[in-house]
This record gives structure tokens, C-alpha cells and sequence, in this order.
């Protein structure tokens, strides 16, 4: 720990304690910052001049008119606060992705007020900003892209969530911590060799389940069954959606194993194994994977994707 | 190049409204190619919208803004004051709005757009053009509020209606702070020229000359009268004095060789000698009134005889009368006390007298020889008085507003040819008569009436309204004020000129009727008079609240003036707002009521909460249902019967009716909140 705070880090730490993560949180009073913005400072600098050009032809008008904007740009300072004021941010679903590309958090914004909130803009620091507005009494979703640097749960930075509505004088934002994680799965390296072990050695016998090589036949659709492996001719034929049965190719399933990469750092054999499922898949050869902690029997499928991809992405993380 | 910022479709709409509407009084102002360029450059800007054109390139606007720049040259001369600068102000706000590329671009303009509409209040401060402002307020915000709401699907007249809400919560504070905000003396002179020929008296007089001026029906001063005015016959309204006459024409002048300490004093000059003979004799009926005079482009003021007033820049002159230090260009007001019987000048210097005895040495004979007969028979100056003005109205004299034109010896030709003339003629004459037999006499010059506004205690006094008189100086009464006028048509004076024009069935009298117009109309009156009446009020109470008027609402709210306690005031003040607003906010930003099954729900959940199992607000009645089951199988009845009243309840009834909030609940609600309750305090006991 340094010995002299950065007066960013000592931010950062009065800004957690005033704002602690959570995964919902409703901005009011105690969350929401304001300050005028360059062009408040230029409609305030209108409204002096204006007041010196009153006081100087005494004329009591261009006096009141220069009131007047000192007047608008005070209301404008609780609209502006209100209009942050009162939702809710909460913590949604997430896309995953490959480690070094994005992926994708949810946030919700919740109305429980009377009034609406237009014109939010929420960020992450250094990310695309997006604008949404939420109804009274509503609620909205965005999407917001998230960085992926590495491997296993990124956790997002604190999101700040920003309105200039509605005159644009005023900034009133907020910084706030969901405690959301989008998950990284590794970053897949090609590599010549795969790192399986062949169905020969383990399964010798020619089954009759249902494989993947040989067409043998069609059975009614099951949620999970791979999009590649629908028998798109029988729902033309209006006899619903059916799934190809096909005989298990001669080498059998693979398993993917942790213990065949040698000579290589845990990151490496990950985005190898990564890699290589991948390529599995897009090949329609069932797969499963051995990591030193998990055993996952193979299998093929979009589901089944998914469940290795995270299992490979939350290796050694808790 | 980088994609170009595009107003949205319902800012914009607010944002040229705005525009326009903030550019059209300065046509009025402005030189003639004012109008062209704006109208050009706002039509290119609808354009560029519409997509039909593009935005002109740097080096076309830069053409541009040299020609603006240029004009403004040709019209004035100089790129400095503030006509130039106003000038220099709506071009380049025009010309940004051909040059918005970035969202920053369209702020500039529409701040400099509350600047355009501003500096309008320069050269008007009436009623008119502030409700106009006003308007114009609302729709610039609503162009700034239309810029921040970057959504397409949005209705141009919401940001209208939330501009209106803007600009009325801002009202409080801006009449608080008008009234209180100390106002602090110029801090450099700079002066506005303003259009428009010098209008009312001018500083002499010729025959004709009043006559025409009456042909005007424009306004040329309000009197507010505290407590009665006095009767028409005594609304002498004197502006200015002429005592050099030089055989048709009557001027302003004082000798050559006078200081003007000796005819004039400021406050703060009062200690002269003859300022203080003046002072000494304050005596008589005593009038308080306000004039608020419109602008004449002239010092003089005008007031009932022996006005006294203490406002800063104006000055008492030795002829009784008021002068402001500066011409006045803008609306004025000053306070004014009139002592009506207050003798003056009783005892006046040898050169004031000679002053006002001179005549040229030639013409005008047979006048001339009429007065020394008369005053040889009358055998004194106040009988000489008598008979001449006894005479006007014995012989065949008559009043028109259209007197046939003198020719020759000017006076001589009035009195005994043409016999027909407007109130100079006869003061002119009656002057001159006076003088040629020794009696200091000069003609008095300024407005005679006034008409009362049914509404309010003012009188309006019109162009029409100018009159001259004549002021004769005698031994041991001093000045005293003759109208040979009255003598020819007594209701003039009483009644108006539109009276005396008919009851001397002048021909004249039509037209004096076209010149009233249509306003003549009974109930177009009345609607002109309510009118003047909010115009007089709004001039008095807002145009004209000045350091004087401050102190006084100051003295009512604190007592005691002093800069700690105006700065507690303006603190308390802006205290009190604040208050107000963060009341409203918090009135609006209440939660929404929940509904009786929505309380269940949050009672579940925070009885779950109680026994320790870990809830969150993302789950719906049915997850919460299911982790008691979850904890305690036994309560799977219990459950089951919360999650169908439930939903029941919730679905049903949002379904009868969705604003439930605030609506009695039936008795089968009832029932079944009480079961609800029920089944919830089961599930939880077994748990």
C-alpha cells in the first residue's frame, strides 16, 4: 500500500464508503452529485452581463431579465437533480465473451417515483456511452458493453450514470458500484495437436447411441439439441420439429484433458482446451473435458457449449 | 469529416420560432438591411433541415460575417456602442445558426439567442414588449430543453409545456430578487441613440406651430395624482418659457452673459440666494403627483406651477419650470410637489425685467398704438389687463385648429384681418401687447388638460393637448398667468379641444375626429383604457422602481436599512425558495403508493428476510413462495394458497382497473387481504 494516497484513490474510497456496491441501488440526495456545466457557466455569464448592462442604463428590465436566467438556472437545479432522483439501478443479466474482446451487462433502471427520467446516459469509464430515458412508474434495460482484459468474472467498474436534462445547465450524476461481473472465457489459441483422448482407447464398442457421424434416423426435438442437427426437411413437410439421429463416428466421443498439455501455464493449457472445443464443435463431434478438479461427460449442443466454455472460464476462481 | 450534429426535428422547430421571434423587434431598431440578412440566413437554416442545402462553408460564412460587419460600419459609423453592438449581436447569432455542426453549437446559439432577446428591453420597456418577451422566454427554453432530449419520437409541444412550468417556477425568485437587489449607480455613460424625430415642444415657437403638433393623438405624459387632481381649468402643464420674440417667432433664451448658477439649480445646489427666495414662499395649495413622461428627446420636464422635486439630475429653473440634466431617451418618471398659489418673483432683478420688455424696434404699429391707448384709459397695468383680454372675448375672434396664414406685419394682420387662431396666435399677441406698453410678459409653453382614466387616479395628456399661455410680471404680485385663449373658447380649458372645436363649430373639428379614429369607439374605449391603465401600472410599479421606491419596500420589510440586514433579506429570501422547491420535489418525487396485495408481497419477503433467508428484490411472488417451500416442505399448502390469492388479486383487479391506488376496496378485497394474511403468517410459522 503506498504511503501517500493519490487524491483519485482517496476518491475512489470516500466513494465506496458513500456509495457502497450493491446489486440495486436508488439514487436520492445522498448519491447524486451536481454542478453546472460550461455552458451553465456561459448562461450565468450571460445573465451578469445582462445585469450590468441593467444597472448601467438603469433599465429596470434588463435588471429583471438577468434575474430571471439567475432565477431558471436555479430551477433548473433541482429539475436537474430530480430528474436523476428516485430510480433504481439494478444489476441485469450478462453476455460473456472471449477474454480480449467484450462482452455485455445488463442494467435495469427502475421508476418507483412519480416522475420520469429522461435523457440518462450510463457508462462504464472509458466505454461507449447509451442514452435511455425511463417512464414514471416504468422500467427499462440497456445493454452496456464491458471490456474483457482477462480471463474468469471481470467486475465491472463503477457505472456513472449522468442526465443534463433538461436545460443542460447543470450535470447531475452519480457513480454507482452493481457488484456485476461479465464473465471471460478464455482466449482461444490455436494448437496443432488435439489435446484428447481418442474414443478408441475408451469407448471401442460401435454404439448405437445417438452420434454424430452417420445419419440413422430422426427423433422429436428436445430443447439443447444443436441447431446443425435439425431435420429441416421433415419440418417442411409439416411433421414438426425433428432431430437427426446419427451413429457415433468409429473413434468414438473425446475428452478434452488438462493432463495431455504439458509444459505449458494454466492460461495457455485453458485457452488451448478453449480452442479446441471450439473446433469440436463447429465439427459436431461430441466432447467432453477433464480438468484437474472437473470431469464434464461428453456431449454436443449449444447448451453444452455454454456449460464447458464457463466451466473453462471460472477454472480456479471460485 | 466527422458526422455533422442534427438539431432534432422537435428542438429545432422551437429553436427558429425562437429566433425569429427574438430578431423581429430589432427590425424595428435596426437599419433596413437588417430584416434581409436575418430573413436570409434563417431561410438558408430551414433549408439545411430539410436537407434541400448544406450548411455554407467556413469561407462563405466568413464573407458573411465581414459583410454584417461592414454594414454595421456604413450604418453607424463605429463597431462600438450599443446600437452597433445590438446590430453586431443579431447578425453573428444569426450566422451560428448556419453553423452548427456540434451539439455545442446549437447551445451557443440559443444562449446567445436569450442574449438577442434581451437586449430588445433596450430600446422598449413597455407592457408589450415584455409580455413579448416573456413569450419568447418560453420558446428558447423550449429549444433548449428540445436539445437535451436527443429521443426522435418526442411531441415538440411537451417541451413547450415544460418550458412554461420552468419559466413560472423561476418567477418567484426574479421578482424577489427585483424588488430587493440593491441597485448600484452606472458605472459608465455610455448613451443610446434612439430613432425617431424629436417629438412634442420644441424650444420655439412660430404661429402654426402648436396647431400642428395638436394634429398627434400620441401620448406625451401620465400623471399620477396622490389625492385629487385639481379641476381641468387649473391643468396648466408648463414646460418651457419663451422671452425672445423677433416679430413671428417666440425662443427659449436667458442673456448672454448669465452664469447658470444664477437660473438653474440641482439638488445639491439649493443654497442660492434666489433658489432660496423661491423656497421661502411655499405657501398655497399644494399638489403631489408623478409624471411619468414619455420620451422626448428634450431636458425640460413639465409640471403644475412652482414644482418641487429632489430626484437626482433634475434641476430647478428661475422660471419656475424643471429641467433634466440629459435629454430624456427613455420612459421618465419623477416625483413632483406643485404649490398652485405660491406667489413668484415678486421682487425679480432689473435684467429679468428688461428681458422681458424687449420687442423689435419696428412693426406690428397699429397693435402697438391699440395697447398704449388702451393703458392710457385704463390708467393701470392690471386694468390694461382687463380690457385686452375683455376684448378678445367681446370681439369676433374664433378658435381653429386650420387658421388661414399670416402674411406681413404677422400680429397686426391676426388682430385686425384674420381674426382666426390657435393658442399661439393669442398668446403671441396678447404678449406682445403686453410688453409694448411696459409689462414684462413671456409666453408659457406645454400642455393644458388632461383626460382621467376611468380606472385609476391618472391622467393621460396627449400631443393634442399642447397649449401656450402667457405669464405677465406685475409690481408687488409678480408672475401671473393670463390665457387669452380661455377668453376666445372657455372650453378649451374646461373641456378639451375636441369641445371648443365643436362649440365653435370649426371645420377643423373633423379633423380632429379622423385624428381620434376608430379609439373614439365606446367600447374600443374602454378596452384602450384598461389598457393604459395596466401600461401606466405596469411603468410605475416595475420601470420606474428605482432606488427611491426600493428603499421605501425595503423600510416596510426590514424597518431598518442596512446592508447586513438587505443581505440577510436577499439570504431569508433565497432560503425560502430553496424550501419551496425542495418541498415540491419532494412532493413529487413521493413513491408510488403500493396496493394491499403488493404490501403481502413485501411482508413475505421481509418475514423470509427475518428468518434468514437470503431474499432479493428481483424475485416475484412466485420465487418467494417457492424458497419457503423450499425451507419447510410442511408449508407447501399454505404457500400454494398465498401464490393463487395473489395472483388473483393482482392480476384480476389490475386488470378491472389500474389505478387502484386510492380507490375503497370492495369486501371481498377485504376478505381476501385478511386470508392473504393468513396463509403468509402460516407459511412463515412453518418455517
Amino acid at each position: 500500500m503506498p504511503i501517500l494516497d493519490t487524491p483519485r484513490a482517496w476518491y475512489k474510497r470516500w466513494l465506496r464508503r458513500r456509495i457502497p456496491p450493491s446489486q440495486s441501488v436508488t439514487l436520492n440526495q445522498r448519491r447524486i452529485f451536481i454542478l453546472p456545466t460550461g455552458y451553465g457557466l456561459l448562461f450565468l455569464a450571460v445573465a451578469a452581463a445582462l445585469f450590468i448592462g441593467g444597472i448601467n442604463y438603469e433599465n429596470n428590465l434588463l435588471l429583471t431579465f438577468s434575474f430571471f436566467l439567475a432565477s431558471l438556472f436555479n430551477v433548473a437545479i433541482w429539475h436537474t437533480f430530480r430528474n436523476l432522483s428516485g430510480v433504481t439501478l439494478q444489476a441485469g443479466g450478462m453476455r460473456e465473451g472471449f477474454a480480449g474482446s467484450a462482452g455485455a451487462l445488463e442494467v435495469r433502471l427502475v421508476s418507483h417515483v412519480r416522475h420520469g427520467h429522461t435523457g440518462l446516459w450510463l457508462q462504464w469509464p472509458g466505454s461507449v456511452e447509451r442514452e435511455v430515458s425511463v417512464k414514471a412508474k416504468e422500467q427499462q434495460a440497456v445493454w452496456l458493453d464491458v471490456d474483457l482484459p482477462k480471463r474468469g468474472k471481470v467486475f465491472a467498474e463503477r457505472l456513472r450514470v449522468e442526465t443534463r436534462f433538461p436545460l443542460g445547465l447543470l450535470r447531475a450524476w452519480s457513480s454507482v458500484d452493481l457488484d456485476h461481473w461479465c464473465l471471460a472465457w478464455p482466449r482461444p489459441i490455436e494448437s496443432v495437436e488435439c489435446p484428447a483422448g481418442g474414443g478408441d482407447d475408451d469407448e471401442g464398442e460401435h454404439s448405437r447411441s445417438e452420434g454424430n457421424e452417420d445419419f440413422d434416423g430422426i427423433r422429436p426435438y428436445v430443447p439443447g439439441d444443436s441447431l446443425r442437427s435439425i431435420h429441416w426437411k421433415s419440418l417442411a413437410r409439416e411433421q414438426g420439429l425433428n432431430t437427426k439421429l446419427f451413429s457415433d463416428p468409429s473413434e468414438g466421443r473425446r475428452w478434452l484433458d488438462w493432463d495431455r498439455l504439458q509444459g505449458l501455464d494454466p492460461e495457455n493449457k485453458l485457452s488451448r482446451l478453449c480452442w479446441w472445443l471450439l473446433e469440436l464443435d463447429r465439427s459436431n463431434n461430441p466432447y467432453g473435458l477433464r480438468l484437474p478438479d472437473t470431469e464434464i461427460p461428453p456431449a454436443i449442443g449449444p447448451e453444452h457449449k455454454q456449460q464447458m466454455l464457463r466451466v473453462l472460464a471460472l477454472y480456479g476462481e471460485s | 469529416m466527422a458526422r455533422v450534429y442534427q438539431v432534432p426535428q422537435h428542438a429545432f422547430i422551437w429553436l427558429m420560432t425562437g429566433a425569429v421571434m427574438a430578431s423581429l423587434p430589432h427590425f424595428l431598431t435596426g437599419p433596413a438591411w437588417l430584416p434581409l440578412f436575418v430573413i436570409t440566413t434563417q431561410v438558408w437554416r430551414i433549408l439545411v433541415q430539410r436537407g434541400r442545402l448544406r450548411m455554407p462553408a467556413k469561407i462563405t460564412r466568413a464573407v458573411v460575417l465581414v459583410g454584417a460587419v461592414a454594414g454595421t460600419l456604413y450604418t453607424y459609423g463605429t463597431l462600438l456602442g450599443p446600437e452597433a453592438g445590438i446590430v453586431l449581436l443579431v447578425c453573428t447569432f444569426n450566422l451560428k445558426l448556419l453553423e452548427m455542426f456540434k451539439l455545442r453549437d446549437a447551445y451557443v446559439a440559443i444562449v446567445l439567442c436569450y442574449f438577442v432577446i434581451a437586449t430588445a428591453l433596450l430600446s422598449r420597456q413597455d407592457l408589450l414588449i415584455s409580455l413579448y418577451v416573456f413569450a419568447v422566454l418560453g420558446v428558447i427554453t423550449a429549444a433548449l430543453i428540445g436539445i437535451n432530449q436527443p429521443e426522435a419520437n418526442i411531441r415538440a409541444r411537451q417541451q413547450l409545456k415544460y418550458s412554461l412550468v420552468l419559466v413560472l417556477q423561476a418567477m418567484p425568485l426574479m421578482i424577489f430578487l427585483f424588488f430587493v437587489v440593491p441597485r448600484v449607480p452606472p458605472l459608465w455613460d455610455l448613451p443610446i441613440q434612439k430613432k425617431g424625430a424629436k417629438t412634442g415642444m420644441s424650444d420655439s415657437m412660430a404661429p402654426g406651430e402648436v396647431s400642428s403638433l395638436s394634429r398627434s393623438a400620441a401620448l406625451a405624459f401620465r400623471v399620477d395624482f396622490k389625492g385629487e387632481p385639481p379641476p381641468p381649468e387649473e391643468r396648466y402643464w408648463r414646460g418651457l418659457t419663451y422671452s425672445w420674440f423677433d416679430g413671428t417667432r417666440w425662443s427659449q433664451a436667458v442673456p448672454n452673459d448669465l452664469p447658470q448658477a444664477e437660473y438653474m439649480a440641482y439638488p445639491g445646489e439649493r443654497n442660492r440666494d434666489w433658489y432660496r427666495e423661491v423656497q421661502r414662499q411655499q405657501v398655497g395649495k399644494k399638489y403631489n403627483y408623478q409624471i411619468i413622461l414619455e420620451p422626448t428627446r428634450r431636458r425640460w420636464l413639465f409640471a403644475l406651477v412652482t414644482p418641487f422635486t429632489e430626484q437626482r439630475g433634475i434641476a430647478f429653473a428661475r422660471d419656475s419650470r424643471l429641467i433634466n440634466a440629459d435629454p430624456v431617451r427613455d420612459v421618465l418618471a419623477y416625483r413632483v410637489e406643485s404649490f398652485t398659489e405660491m406667489p413668484r418673483g415678486e421682487n425679480i432683478p432689473d435684467w429679468e425685467k428688461a428681458f422681458n420688455l424687449r420687442l423689435p424696434e419696428e412693426g406690428n404699429g397699429r397693435t402697438r398704438s391699440l395697447a398704449q391707448r388702451w393703458r392710457t384709459e385704463a390708467g393701470s397695468d392690471e386694468a390694461f389687463i382687463r380690457k385686452a383680454l375683455s376684448w378678445f372675448r367681446e370681439e369676433e375672434f374664433y378658435y381653429s385648429l386650420e387658421p388661414p396664414l399670416l402674411t406681413g406685419q404677422q400680429i397686426d394682420d391676426f388682430l385686425f384681418r384674420t381674426r382666426t387662431g390657435f393658442c399661439e396666435h393669442y398668446a403671441s399677441s396678447f404678449a406682445f401687447m403686453l410688453r409694448s406698453v411696459g409689462i414684462p410678459a413671456r409666453i408659457v409653453a406645454g400642455y393644458q388638460g388632461g383626460e382621467l382614466n376611468p380606472l385609476g387616479t391618472h391622467l393621460l395628456v396627449r400631443q393634442y393637448d399642447a397649449h401656450a399661455w402667457v405669464e405677465a410680471w406685475l409690481p408687488g404680485k409678480g408672475w401671473q398667468e393670463f390665457d387669452p385663449t380661455a377668453m376666445v373658447a372657455p372650453e378649451r380649458v374646461r373641456l378639451g379641444l375636441a369641445a371648443a372645436l365643436e362649440a365653435q363649430n370649426d371645420e377643423s373639428f373633423a379633423t380632429f375626429n379622423d385624428l381620434v379614429g376608430i379609439s373614439g369607439l365606446p367600447l374600443l374605449k374602454d378596452f384602450m383604457s384598461a389598457l393604459d391603465y395596466a401600461e401606466f401600472q405596469w411603468l410605475k410599479l416595475v420601470v420606474d422602481y428605482d432606488t427611491d421606491a426600493q428603499k421605501g419596500v425595503l423600510q416596510k420589510l426590514l424597518g431598518d436599512v442596512s446592508p447586513m440586514r438587505i443581505a440577510l433579506l436577499i439570504g431569508a429570501g433565497l432560503g425560502v425558495v430553496a424550501a419551496a422547491m425542495g418541498l415540491l420535489l419532494f412532493w413529487q418525487s413521493r413513491s408510488v403508493p403500493l396496493n394491499w396485495w403488493e404490501k403481502e408481497y413485501w411482508a413475505l419477503y421481509k418475514g423470509l428476510q427475518k428468518k434468514g433467508i437470503p431474499v432479493s428484490d428481483d424475485l416475484g411472488p412466485l420465487a418467494l413462495a417457492r424458497l419457503a417451500t423450499a425451507h419447510s416442505a410442511t408449508s407447501q399448502p399454505a404457500a400454494k394458497a398465498w401464490l393463487r390469492l395473489y395472483n388473483d388479486a393482482a392480476y384480476r383487479t389490475a386488470y378491472q382497473d389500474k389505478t387502484t391506488s386510492g380507490v375503497a376496496l370492495s369486501s371481498e378485497d377485504r376478505r381476501n387481504r385478511l386470508k392473504l394474511r393468513k396463509f403468509r403468517k402460516e407459511m412463515l410459522r412453518l418455517i
